[in-house]
């Protein structure tokens, strides 16, 4: 095996590991601050994809326009997030994470068939933005330009959403929330707009990602739930609510998957799932979570 | 639409009633087929074609002298809906016939309940030979569309074309239908050409989100020419990850995709995204530039694209349409909606399609359907690719066993 093979199967599993971090930040952050299981994730990232769509071609219908749409596409699903947090989720914090599992799965269906019904059947898709359609030659390997850019804005993501955490007044008052909800509560702050907040970002970030597949995947009715299996394998790879353990996680799956094809050519689920059943028996709390 | 459909639900309601005793005496389908989830791309295609033959038929007069009506259930790709709606289709709304389902793990699921409560059940699109193979055929199954013996065999002949093709890779979707495709390339391909090496095989999940590692891992290979296997949203993600890659370039374009990737579903799909160059098939290619169009089929697609509003209306309507056709023409044969007789009448009966004669098999119930091949070009007219010559493969089929 040449370098030059290795470099581009290192490459490949690394565009899948980004883009599977960008969908799963957001379904860990969720889980991390409230503690809420969000089965509706792949449904925001689905419907991301949809509006993305839809925005190209209201803007644009012989191409272009691709930015902004995603834009607006990731914007109104947040929307959509805060909104199904106000009217629904509010309810259920507190109840068993059955009701909560329940609900989402509901959200599952009903978004799948508004999907559906908005966007019919057939299979979409969008046009890579021509600034990112060519590629480059790294190391004698042929690279995409727009999956260089997506393995640009997943660290870039990760390090937005720590700085968010860790280094402004509503990041600390997110962790104070997640630490003790009610105490948080006594000494008067809004809990509740601040989980509003998280819940919209959670599903900017779904909704983004959404987007920004579509140059280079079909949006499909189903693509929700085919998403959320890969994101969850991923979270709990790296621990349930760890942000860098979300983002090593999708890192460890990529590479896995991109070289145990090489491994096992027949079987290239195999060893993720077997990676993923490892992990669960050494460390069932995941890489980076702490046990609960 | 809210227009379209306040009408047809006002004079549903306002029908019901006084027809209700007519009603009762139509010729009842049940229809099982996919309407969500990826496999709808599908089901709602073939489920418009199977409306149009069903309309026309009744614009005609129907059949015995009754009206064909169809019950359209949703069996979301899954085999354990498919027989619970199956079931409920049968015991509750008391069907005569059962057409429908799209994949390979639903039809002989279908099968086995059609076979307990002997009713025919013909098959549009799925194409495992399980379905009908020595083991699993019984007087009530039927199949119209081809199977993965008779794509292996046809993807094998156009990859032999290739002279100075040596080396070939494949990918294929991980389940039964890529699997068995394959299986069935290879073999035929082995005996065209001896001289070819398959040098590598890719088996990338279906639905599979990046195809990326699965892509650089075959280039590696360096492979004269690929057998594709990769089909409807998975091959427009596979593409368009392709071909920035190099993917495509490295090949020379040399690919046979026998996924059905020439349907208009597919090239409307992609656009100009589409790698123009290989070769792909499709049942029906809708638009036919070489001149040698059979007349039923623009008379076909002419009603088509009045019955959709679709100015290219969609390939795989035509599994669904020649379906209700063939089993119309069984009843007609029998002169009974009796599941007995119209089996006898459909075993070994040729029947007209859009597409020419087909005739179901003795033994195997099934039509081992050809399919339409040909090099995806573009051309200017159109703002998607459009399949060049179509070309019917293979021109005969001798079944195994």
């Amino acid at each position: 095996m040449s370098p030059s093979f290795l470099f581009s199967q290192f490459m490949g599993g690394l565009t899948t590991a980004m883009f599977l971090f960008l969908i799963a930040s957001g379904l860990s952050l969720v889980f991390g601050v409230m503690r809420v299981i969000n089965f509706a994730h792949g449904s925001f990232y689905m419907f991301g994809a949809y509006l993305a769509w839809q925005a190209v071609q209201w803007l644009h219908p012989t191409g272009g326009g691709f930015w902004l749409a995603a834009l607006l596409a990731a914007l109104a699903v947040g929307l959509l997030g805060a909104l199904t947090e106000r009217l629904f989720f509010r309810s259920l914090y507190g109840r068993e994470e059955l009701y909560q599992l329940l609900f989402t799965y509901a959200l599952v269906l009903i978004l799948g068939d508004a999907a559906k019904f908005l966007w019919g059947t057939d299979q979409l898709s969008i046009s890579t933005p021509p600034a990112l359609a060519g590629s480059v030659q790294v190391l004698g390997t042929t690279q995409p330009l727009y999956t260089l850019f997506i393995i640009a804005i997943g660290p870039a993501i990760a390090f937005g959403l720590w700085l968010l955490l860790n280094r402004t007044g509503a990041g600390r008052m997110v962790r104070a929330a997640q630490m003790d909800r009610e105490m948080l509560d006594a000494l008067g702050a809004n809990v509740g707009t601040i989980y509003t907040g998280m819940f919209a970002l959670s599903a900017f970030l779904a909704g983004l990602s959404g987007a920004l597949v579509t140059p280079i995947q079909s949006i499909v009715p189903g693509m929700d739930v085919l998403i959320i299996v890969q994101a969850f394998i991923v979270v709990v790879i790296g621990g349930m609510g760890s942000l860098w353990g979300t983002f090593w996680g999708s890192v460890i799956y990529g590479q896995v998957l991109s070289f145990g094809i090489l491994i096992f050519p027949g079987f290239s689920l195999f060893s993720v799932f077997a990676l993923m059943a490892v992990i669960l028996i050494v460390r069932p709390w995941g890489l980076f979570g702490r046990p609960l | 639409m809210f227009h379209r459909y306040g009408l047809a639900l006002a004079s549903a309601l306002l029908s019901s009633w006084p027809l209700a005793a007519n009603a009762a005496n139509t010729i009842k389908i049940g229809f099982p087929i996919p309407l969500s989830g990826p496999v709808a791309v599908y089901g709602q295609p073939v489920l418009k074609g199977a409306e149009l033959a069903v309309s026309q038929i009744n614009a005609k007069g129907g059949l015995l002298g009754r009206k064909l009506e169809l019950l359209v259930r949703d069996s979301k790709a899954n085999a354990d809906e498919a027989v619970r709606v199956s079931r409920e289709l049968i015991i509750k709304d008391g069907v005569d016939f059962l057409v429908g389902t799209v994949t390979s793990a639903e039809a002989p699921a279908v099968s086995t309940v059609a076979k307990e409560n002997k009713i025919v059940f013909i098959a549009p699109v799925a194409e495992t030979t399980r379905l009908t193979d020595p083991q699993n055929v019984h007087p009530y199954v039927f199949r119209t569309n081809s199977n993965t013996d008779v794509e292996g065999l046809a993807s094998a002949i156009m990859m032999a074309r290739w002279k100075d093709v040596k080396s070939v890779a494949t990918i294929g979707p991980d389940y039964a239908y890529g699997r068995d495709l394959i299986a069935a390339f290879v073999a035929n391909l082995k005996k065209l050409r001896p001289d070819i090496q398959i040098v590598d095989q890719q088996w990338p999940k279906l639905g599979e989100p990046d195809f990326t590692s699965f892509i650089t891992a075959q280039m590696s290979k360096k492979p004269d020419a690929v057998e594709c296997a990769v089909f409807a949203g998975d091959f427009v993600t596979f593409s368009k990850e392709a071909a920035p890659l190099g993917y495509f370039k490295l090949l020379h374009n040399r690919m046979v995709d026998s996924g059905g990737v020439g349907t208009i579903e597919e090239v409307r799909a992609l656009g100009n995204d589409y790698p123009y160059g290989i070769v792909a098939n499709t049942e029906d290619p809708v638009i036919w530039n070489s001149g040698n169009e059979p007349p039923a089929h623009a008379k076909y697609i002419a009603a088509l694209r009045q019955f959709t509003h679709e100015q290219y209306p969609p390939s795989w309507a035509v599994q669904g349409y020649l379906t209700i056709s063939a089993l119309a023409d069984g009843i007609r044969k029998a002169g009974s909606t009796n599941s007995d007789a119209v089996s006898k009448a459909l075993i070994g009966m040729t029947f007209d399609t859009p597409i020419g004669k087909r005739t179901f098999n003795v033994k195997s119930h099934e039509t081992f359907q050809p399919e339409f091949y040909g090099t995806m070009v573009r051309e200017a007219a159109y703002p998607f690719a459009v399949m060049k010559n179509p070309e019917l493969l293979p021109q005969s089929f001798t079944p195994t066993n």
